[in-house]
């Protein structure tokens, strides 16, 4: 009896041998710029419990996730998301003599939303991180590394960043606001900046490449969910999808018991064409 | 810039609309052909089932669109709304026969919404969904009641039926995909900014966030 179901369950299916040796040819070419600029790969479990992610991940973004009853009766979740894996995977063994640590990691992740259309996906997804660098400097490296990643792809990246901190000066009102667009215009954000994100953006922007990064005061999201102060997303020759994005969490790493500031970025390989 | 315009109920005050903003929109006759895309003053038009519009727009196949918030809610697209249009303004009600049981099955085109809605009340009910004409679901006793949108109430009258309670008052909107607001951030202003204009010439503060009375 031949097994008659051709299709695969919503947002998986193979790479057949070109598309596979199309993938390989991009990790490798990943992989060497990485190694180049100092950074060592970790990897981590395709399946983790959903408890110790209770307090980073927020109630939305863990439901993300496909989640199960292992055997012993512990919920666990395909991973979905690697910056918080990478964090409780590191946490324990951190030597704070040893920081900044420069780290990559890739693989899937598979994310699953069944209330919205289109969007179950298996993702193959490359990223890195400085791990115990609070500096702008480190803000300024990551950025720049995702720019370079993607010039070497030949592409001409335009990445779109803000400073999430401002979240915290805005009311819930005001933020709501600011996502529909219906007030707060840059120009009225930038009054309300306090000295000291004021100097770091001005710090930053004098540092970065204006033909390639833009800093838009008003691209915030109703939920910052991790991160702490940077927020990028790199786009490519199409507009409308980020290739990569990526931003500074400096509160994840604490969450799982190593204070250590965390910059970082992904990159998504099907995105990149 | 690709703008998505609501085939149905919205399609003609919609086009209206982006002609009064200076925009030079599919004409007439492009309307009656067959075709769905028009090329005109530098803009792509496409013309997509209303409750498409959305999800155009979400992925990113549509910079700009207008839809209901009916369906922004209903797809939970997260797409910017910054402009409430001044027509075309309904109400999401709850609608029963009268007489009806208590509230145990709702048939509705918007399973999620009502779903929210419910669950919000406090009600334990099922929800049925249907692809439309849905007040037939109470005259004929497949739900004890349904929600739909009511615009002039005539569709109620007709099938006897009663509206019970407002769900949520729906507007149209111009939206605008978050990718294409960061990464066409100049087009992108000018169209709220030439929208906004038609639809509150005197700078009146725009309304603030609909929700169910």
């Amino acid at each position: 009896m031949v097994e008659k179901k051709l299709r695969y369950p919503t947002g998986v299916r193979p790479l057949l041998v070109e598309e596979t040796a199309r993938r390989r040819r991009i990790e490798s070419r990943f992989v060497n710029i990485l190694e180049d600029a100092g950074f060592a790969e970790v990897v981590l479990p395709i399946i983790d419990y959903v408890d110790p992610y209770a307090s980073v991940l927020s109630r939305d973004s863990s439901r993300l996730s496909y989640r199960f009853v292992d055997r012993e009766g512990d919920l666990v979740s395909i991973r979905s998301d690697f910056t918080p894996m990478v964090a409780r995977a590191l946490a324990p063994t951190l030597d704070e003599s040893q920081l900044p640590l420069r780290i990559f990691y890739r693989g899937d992740v598979i994310r699953c939303d069944a209330s919205r259309l289109g969007v179950d996906r298996e993702l193959f997804q490359i990223g890195a991180e400085i791990v115990g660098d609070p500096s702008l400097e480190a803000d300024l490296a990551v950025m720049n590394l995702a720019a370079k990643i993607a010039r070497e792809f030949g592409l001409a990246p335009r990445i779109v960043y803000n400073d999430t901190s401002i979240a915290s000066l805005l009311s819930s009102d005001e933020r709501h606001a600011v996502v529909t667009k219906r007030a707060l215009t840059p120009a009225d954000i930038a009054r309300r900046l306090t000295p000291e994100i004021a100097a770091r953006l001005e710090a930053m922007a004098a540092a970065l490449d204006p033909s390639t990064f833009a800093l838009h005061l008003d691209d915030l999201d109703e939920e910052t969910g991790y991160y702490t102060g940077i927020r990028f997303r790199l786009f490519g020759p199409d507009s409308r999808k980020a290739i990569a994005q990526g931003g500074r969490y400096d509160d994840v790493y604490q969450r799982f018991g190593a204070p250590a500031a965390a910059a970082g970025f992904t990159f998504t390989i099907d995105d990149l064409d | 810039m690709r703008i998505a315009i609501p085939k149905g109920r919205l399609q003609d005050r919609t086009l209206a609309l982006f002609a009064a903003a200076g925009y030079d929109t599919p004409s007439e006759s492009d309307l009656r052909s067959r075709r769905l895309v028009f090329q005109r003053g530098g803009i792509e038009w496409i013309l997509v089932k209303d409750c498409d519009v959305p999800v155009y727009v979400e992925h990113g196949a549509a910079d700009a669109g207008i839809a209901g918030l009916d369906q922004i809610l209903e797809h939970a697209c997260s797409a910017y709304q910054p402009v409430e249009l001044d027509f075309g303004h309904c109400r999401m009600m709850l609608i029963a026969a009268p007489g009806a049981p208590p509230l145990t099955k709702v048939a509705t085109k918007y399973p999620r919404i009502a779903g929210q809605w419910l669950e919000q009340r406090g009600i334990r009910a099922e929800v049925i969904p249907l692809g439309g004409s849905v007040e037939l679901a109470a005259v004929l006793n497949l739900t004890s009641h349904v929600i739909d949108l009511v615009e002039t109430g005539e569709t109620v009258r007709v099938h006897k039926l009663e509206l019970q309670e407002l769900v949520a008052e729906i507007s149209p909107r111009l939206i605008v995909g978050k990718n294409a607001f960061r990464t066409e951030t100049t087009k992108i202003r000018e169209l709220i900014a030439r929208i906004e204009n038609i639809v509150m010439p005197s700078g009146v503060e725009a309304p603030g966030r609909v929700v169910a009375r």
